[in-house]
């Protein structure tokens, strides 16, 4: 135990203080004013007389308080936990050597460079030094351990190329950090070797390094950088005419500040150009390109737009898949006695969606059979029945197999007459209700948070209450099913249940155009294409994933292999939910899948993330800051060697503890005086 | 005569002033550091004696009034007007109806102002207090059709209220203005006021008694020797009894100023002893001269304190 201030123990002399009180009565300042000392004066006068020590404890408390108070001052701290922990150490390093390998690495001879100061840290490197190399992009991996072999380390440094990933300095301090605190060595570096992105500053969430750990920044980026980058591609389908026509627009991005005179921009299908257009790009600006309507075979094509070459060649092409627009299969039935005309709000608002497309097919409830339900993804149940018998079972399983159903109750809906299993699918409705009276009914209550008002999420948008309802049934819904939407007396208008893997949406007044004239409001058209859609757990096919994204394999069938745009195979493990596959590549993945009902290929076009073709640079001066050491409770023997008396002091901070201790004992010493008083009188 | 007659006795004050039930005292009572906040003495009073005090107090003496009250056979000498007619035509024995008697008397305050009045360890001072206590007992007089009046004195007589049936919000009014600030002494004005009370008089001294019994007595007697029915109330605070302080200090007397350095440990229980035996003595003297004589503590609930001293009364008068 040291002091940082030992003189200040002459404090102790206050120790006097609290002896010296409890020996002698101090004398009140303050004059006490008493009705008459009539009493007093005929008692006589004691004069102040030497007194014992009275109150032991409340001494010692006082004492101790002193005694802290002082040696907290006094800054004491341990000089031999720094001396032991030097002890027996050299001035040996461990290095750990952060390279990174993001694509934009990949600009102009930055890679090179990179390799070049990897290498040059690894061959100063004395005698007792080990290094560790670690690359890293989106995560970060340890190419060899720490080790002292420098053709190891070189081998290392050597066998790491640029990836399609993006810069995240953070995962690679962590890695670091872990490396170098499992090592006893008293002096320890990070040596950062990149080109100093921006868009890999994580902010507050970047890790510190441990304490005693320095940090050597090698900036291998540039200080001016010219870059035309395309930044996406959107694919049009055009259903009209006998044969599918997609319409590819190309977006891109001039990254400098010289603007561009003329670039070209190519299009490839299937491995073939197709079209190319020449566009010109102002200093910073961007530009879209529209190719021509073409038509594309059946089945998936790919498609890669692709630009000239420049310094970042990886954000220079864009891959995406072209395939026929898949429309949703949806079974429309009706009552054995309806109508003709019957659907005709109902198929007409579907026959016009286009994102998706409705493919509809009508049946009535007597030929509700295995066939018909095999191809649809949405029955559509409008104003009738709940099929009995084997169509009733077939209806549940095809529900719970994971179909959507909507249904529409009406006049022909008849519940008196539904099957026991038809409370499974939806609550029983028991009477219809007459709002004519009072013109009709509004809707009181939408549940918009629900994907099914999706459409309507802009602020005034989607007014609902110009429909009128003059017919509904009432409806008791179940303590699951999920109340979409209320009339404004509080009964049901739209209800969600969930049945096994599907759902069924119930709307409770006919879309017939009689009993409300919701049809003709101009909210029907993307509600009623919402609701299907959604009914029908439709997901829209992506074009493309970005690098970094997984995907996950049916874990029903067999076993599946994936060819990377590299060519590389790989074989996807079956675990319980399906293999996981990372796209790390940029272009395409081939997963190819047997066993199961049949032998499926799919290919999934990947892009980099153009996060990373955003080429500013950080400052190495806040970087550096930013994660240097906080000293943490570890306290390392080589920071600790080259601690002065005044640092460990700050660092150990024991006069704080003592400080508090004081506080403590001089609170414990009020409770105690103040009951001690209490018990004099 | 009017005379008081206490209910119950919640807690019993001796001369010593000892209190048997005072920690006992149900927190309804009315506490005076609540009744401090009452600014208005009138409606102070009214809280304390409406809501405790009436429907405990009666007139012993039959007379005429309105309130009948028994019938006795008649006896030779009385009023033949007084004979109930009705009664003999049903009984054919002679009767006497007696009614409840109207009282009418002067009941006078006589308040000590005081410096030392002025005193109080706790948010009521002495002369809170016996403002208040002069309130109650002024308010319930006078619905008893009683004259009240008021004398508020310290080495002189400061102030005068003269008994009468109408002089109640005087009386009030000069409490609320009552101010302790000069010295004070018993024998003087007390002399002076024997010759100011002509007519027999229930009369209520209200004072710290910072004297000698010697020349507390003297001071009275003057006024009981003319046939007035005194009352005493010592008022103390609950520092001057106990003598809590801690701490040796200088001690300065609000009256005379003069100051003496106090060990207040080892005088505690000296002046214990002597404001006890004070107490004691003043109550064998003053019960002896037919005056009643009760200390009251300033942290006392008040109508606890002015039931004690009514009952108190009330047993003295029947022996008497």
């Amino acid at each position: 135990m040291s002091l940082l201030s030992p003189w200040l123990l002459l404090g102790l002399g206050a120790l006097a203080i609290p002896v010296l009180v409890h020996l002698m009565h101090r004398e009140r300042k303050d004059v006490v004013f008493f009705p008459s000392l009539m009493f007093l004066e005929r008692i006589p006068y004691q004069a102040v007389r030497r007194q014992r020590i009275r109150h032991w404890l409340l001494l010692v408390l006082r004492c101790l308080a002193v005694v802290l108070l002082v040696l907290a001052f006094a800054r004491p701290f341990l000089a031999r936990a720094g001396a032991s922990a030097v002890a027996g150490s050299g001035r040996a390093r461990d290095i750990v050597i952060l390279l990174d390998r993001s694509y934009s690495m990949d600009y102009g001879d930055r890679w090179a460079r990179a390799v070049a100061a990897a290498r040059h840290v690894v061959t100063g490197m004395s005698g007792g030094d080990r290094a560790a190399v670690v690359y890293f992009a989106g995560t970060a991996s340890a190419a060899s351990p720490l080790t002292g072999d420098k053709a190891v380390l070189v081998s290392a440094i050597d066998s790491v190329h640029p990836t399609a990933g993006t810069t995240r300095y953070g995962a690679a301090l962590r890695l670091a950090g872990q490396i170098l605190g499992d090592t006893a060595r008293p002096r320890r570096e990070v040596v950062l070797i990149s080109d100093a992105q921006r868009t890999g500053w994580a902010g507050r969430r970047m890790p510190r390094l441990s304490a005693g750990a320095t940090l050597t920044q090698i900036d291998v980026g540039d200080s001016a950088t010219a870059d035309v980058a395309i930044t996406g591609v959107d694919v049009r389908h055009d259903a009209g005419g006998d044969r599918a026509q997609v319409v590819v627009a190309a977006r891109l991005a001039n990254r400098s500040a010289d603007s561009v005179a003329r670039r070209a921009v190519t299009l490839e299908v299937n491995g073939r150009q197709v079209q190319t257009r020449s566009v010109g790009l102002s200093a910073n600006g961007t530009a879209t390109v529209t190719f021509d309507a073409m038509r594309i075979p059946a089945g998936a094509s790919r498609g890669v737009v692709r630009t000239g070459a420049d310094a970042l060649r990886r954000d220079n092409a864009w891959y995406f898949t072209l395939g026929r627009a898949r429309s949703l299969p949806v079974l429309l039935v009706e009552s054995p006695d309806a109508p003709k005309a019957e659907d005709l709000y109902i198929s007409h608002a579907l026959d016009i969606g286009d994102r998706p497309s409705f493919r509809v097919s009508e049946v009535r409830t007597t030929g509700l059979n295995a066939a018909a339900l095999r191809d649809a993804a949405l029955l559509i149940l409008n104003d009738a029945p709940l099929p009995h018998g084997e169509a009733g079972r077939r209806l549940l399983a095809f529900v719970k197999g994971g179909g959507g159903l909507l249904v529409v109750l009406g006049g022909r809906s008849r519940p008196d007459d539904w099957p026991a299993s038809a409370s499974e699918l939806l609550p029983h409705p028991s009477a219809p209700i007459d709002r004519l009276a009072d013109h009709g009914a509004m809707l009181g209550f939408l549940d918009r948070s629900h994907p099914v008002f999706e459409p309507f999420d802009a602020p005034r948008s989607g007014d609902f209450s110009a429909a009128r309802f003059f017919r509904y049934w009432n409806m008791s819904p179940g303590a699951a099913d999920r109340q979409l939407a209320r009339f404004d007396d509080g009964h049901v208008a739209l209800l969600e249940r969930r049945v096994g893997a599907g759902r069924v949406l119930v709307l409770t007044s006919a879309l017939d155009g009689v009993w409300n004239d919701l049809p003709v409001q101009p909210v029907f058209l993307p509600l009623l294409q919402q609701a299907a859609t959604y009914a029908a757990a439709y997901t829209p096919d992506r074009p493309w994933v970005t690098v970094g994204e997984a995907v996950r394999t049916d874990s029903s069938a067999g076993p599946a292999v994936a060819i990377t745009p590299s060519g590389a195979h790989r074989r996807l493990g079956r675990g319980r939910g399906g293999a996981t596959l990372e796209f790390a590549e940029q272009g395409f993945y081939e997963i190819r899948q047997s066993g199961g009902a049949h032998d499926s290929t799919r290919t999934v076009a990947v892009n980099v993330d153009l996060a990373e073709s955003d080429l500013t640079r950080l400052d190495s001066q806040l970087f550096a800051t930013a994660v240097a050491p906080s000293g943490g409770p570890r306290a390392h023997a080589d920071a600790l060697a080259q601690l002065t008396p005044a640092d460990l002091e700050r660092r150990q901070s024991v006069w704080w503890y003592l400080l508090v201790a004081a506080l403590l004992l001089m609170g414990a010493e009020t409770v105690v005086a103040n009951r001690l008083s209490r018990t004099a009188r | 005569m009017a005379e008081w007659r206490g209910g119950r006795r919640e807690q019993a004050m001796e001369p010593d002033g000892g209190t048997s039930g005072a920690a006992a005292a149900p927190a309804a009572f009315l506490d005076p550091v609540v009744l401090s906040r009452i600014g208005n003495l009138e409606l102070l009073a009214r809280t304390v004696v409406e809501g405790f005090i009436n429907g405990l107090h009666h007139s012993p003496h039959l007379g005429m009034s309105l309130d009948f009250a028994e019938h006795r056979a008649y006896m030779p000498g009385d009023d033949t007007r007084r004979i109930d007619w009705r009664l003999y035509a049903r009984t054919d024995r002679f009767y006497i109806k007696e009614f409840e008697a109207d009282t009418n008397t002067n009941f006078s305050v006589l308040l000590d102002v005081s410096a030392s009045m002025r005193y109080g360890s706790g948010p009521v001072s002495k002369l809170d207090y016996a403002r208040f206590l002069a309130a109650c007992l002024a308010y319930f007089s006078h619905g008893q059709r009683d004259r009240v009046g008021l004398v508020t004195f310290d080495a002189d007589i400061v102030e005068v209220v003269p008994p009468s049936a109408k002089h109640l919000s005087a009386v009030l009014t000069c409490l609320a203005r009552a101010r302790a600030e000069r010295a004070g002494q018993l024998e003087a004005p007390l002399r002076k006021l024997a010759e100011h009370f002509r007519r027999r008089s229930m009369i209520l001294l209200m004072s710290d008694l910072y004297a000698e019994p010697d020349i507390v007595l003297d001071a009275l007697r003057h006024l009981r020797q003319r046939g007035n029915d005194v009352m005493v109330i010592h008022l103390l605070d609950p520092a001057e009894l106990e003598f809590p302080f801690d701490g040796p200090g200088t001690f300065e007397d609000v009256e005379t100023h003069e100051r003496r350095p106090i060990v207040p440990e080892y005088l505690r229980e000296p002046y214990r002893a002597l404001i006890r035996a004070h107490v004691a003595e003043l109550g064998r003297r003053l019960g002896e001269q037919g005056m009643d004589y009760a200390m009251f503590d300033t942290s006392w609930p008040l109508d606890v304190a002015l039931f004690d001293f009514l009952s108190k009364r009330q047993r003295r008068g029947r022996v008497r």
